[in-house]
């Protein structure tokens, strides 16, 4: 009997752990950021702010369209932990400045 | 004549007076190997350490000002980043680099008193702690320059001398290479002085362009914006380079160089 309870109990303290681990896992900062396979958000990311360099060769919607894309993004960066936030908002607020920066001054341009 | 020399004499005048104005002390120029140099203290006396004394002359011999201050994430004003230890530990800001692998491990709070001499390589602040890194050994073959650092960076990359790294792999977003802006004149305001050529090349080279707008020049319309050398000297505009890490206002003919 009491070897039945102990077989239960044990049981329940090893299916838990299948809960527990992967949410204290789910907590854990990040892993150094270059071994970190690129995650779903990191790739567009990538994408959005890879473009800086050719800011001035877009057109207004071009650039329109990669100010919403950086105003999208920046939710999910919102969610990360501390450190990723931190240094992923502050890259994302510098492009998303650009673009803005940019499409104003072609705007300015055609006044 | 009298003019250029009254004009010398005026923009002289003003750097004298305007750091006294603000605080009465005649503010003390670096040395050469102190030029750049910043003491970062968000979190280190309030866990018993001492503040990091970061040094700019042998980060910029190895990265361009994109990779740390837009790629990493660096903030452009002493101690506005925040960094901790935990950021470090996780692969980010100095533990980008300072891994144990590309530099040295930046030290966390688990390492132990023993280690302790690992983290005063940074941490370094007021004690007596021999660098790794000679600031006159580095510099002896490099081109001179009068003021800051003494070492003319542009020439130095131009002679292949540095190599400034402008990629850091698993960092930085992999860009279309830079199509160059113009360079434009601004005008003096002081009569005689002659105009700034503004290289967008020499700036982009190293900065991209989002390091510099629209955070530090925010005027979209040429001409709107109007910069005064007291507010350079105070680090707004050109100054938040050119009063802590890029060649000092005090080299004038190095912006003011449109002839005459």
């Amino acid at each position: 009997m009491i070897k039945g309870k102990l077989a239960v109990a044990l049981l329940l303290i090893g299916s838990s752990g299948l809960y527990i681990l992967p949410a204290i896992d789910a907590q854990e900062p990040s892993a150094p950021q270059a071994q970190t396979p690129r995650a779903g958000w990191q790739k567009e990311f990538d994408d959005v702010c890879s473009k800086t360099d050719d800011a001035m060769t877009f057109s207004q919607d071009e650039l329109s369209d990669l100010v919403r894309r950086c105003d999208t993004l920046l939710p999910q960066i919102d969610k990360l932990d501390e450190s990723r936030k931190k240094v992923y908002s502050g890259r994302l607020r510098m492009c998303r400045g650009l673009y803005a920066y940019v499409l104003e001054a072609k705007r300015n341009e055609k006044k | 004549m009298k003019r250029k020399i009254f004009a010398v004499l005026f923009l002289l005048l003003a750097f004298c007076v305007q750091p006294l104005s603000q605080n009465g002390i005649k503010k003390k120029r670096p040395l050469p190997y102190e030029y750049g140099r910043v003491v970062i203290d968000n979190y280190s006396e309030k866990a018993d350490i001492a503040p990091v004394v970061f040094e700019h002359w042998i980060h910029r011999s190895k990265f361009t000002c994109r990779v740390c201050h837009v790629d990493v994430g660096f903030a452009m004003k002493a101690g506005a980043t925040g960094i901790t230890a935990t950021d470090n530990a996780h692969g980010y800001y100095c533990g980008t680099c300072h891994n144990g692998k590309t530099a040295f491990q930046s030290c966390t709070r688990k390492t132990s008193v023993e280690d302790m001499k690992t983290c005063q390589r940074c941490h370094s602040y007021g004690l007596r702690v021999a660098s790794d890194y000679d600031f006159f050994k580095f510099s002896e073959p490099l081109p001179k320059e009068r003021f800051g650092n003494g070492i003319d960076w542009e020439k130095s990359e131009q002679l292949r001398l540095i190599k400034p790294a402008t990629f850091l792999e698993g960092v930085s977003t992999q860009r279309n290479p830079l199509a160059v802006q113009k360079d434009f004149s601004l005008n003096a305001k002081v009569e005689g002085m002659p105009d700034i050529i503004f290289s967008h090349k020499k700036h982009t080279v190293w900065n991209g362009c989002e390091l510099c707008h629209p955070d530090i020049f925010v005027g979209v319309k040429r001409g709107t914006t109007h910069y005064t050398m007291v507010d350079i000297s105070q680090g707004k505009s050109c100054g938040a380079c050119h009063v802590t890490v890029a060649f000092p206002l005090t080299d004038c003919q190095r912006c003011h160089s449109k002839p005459v």
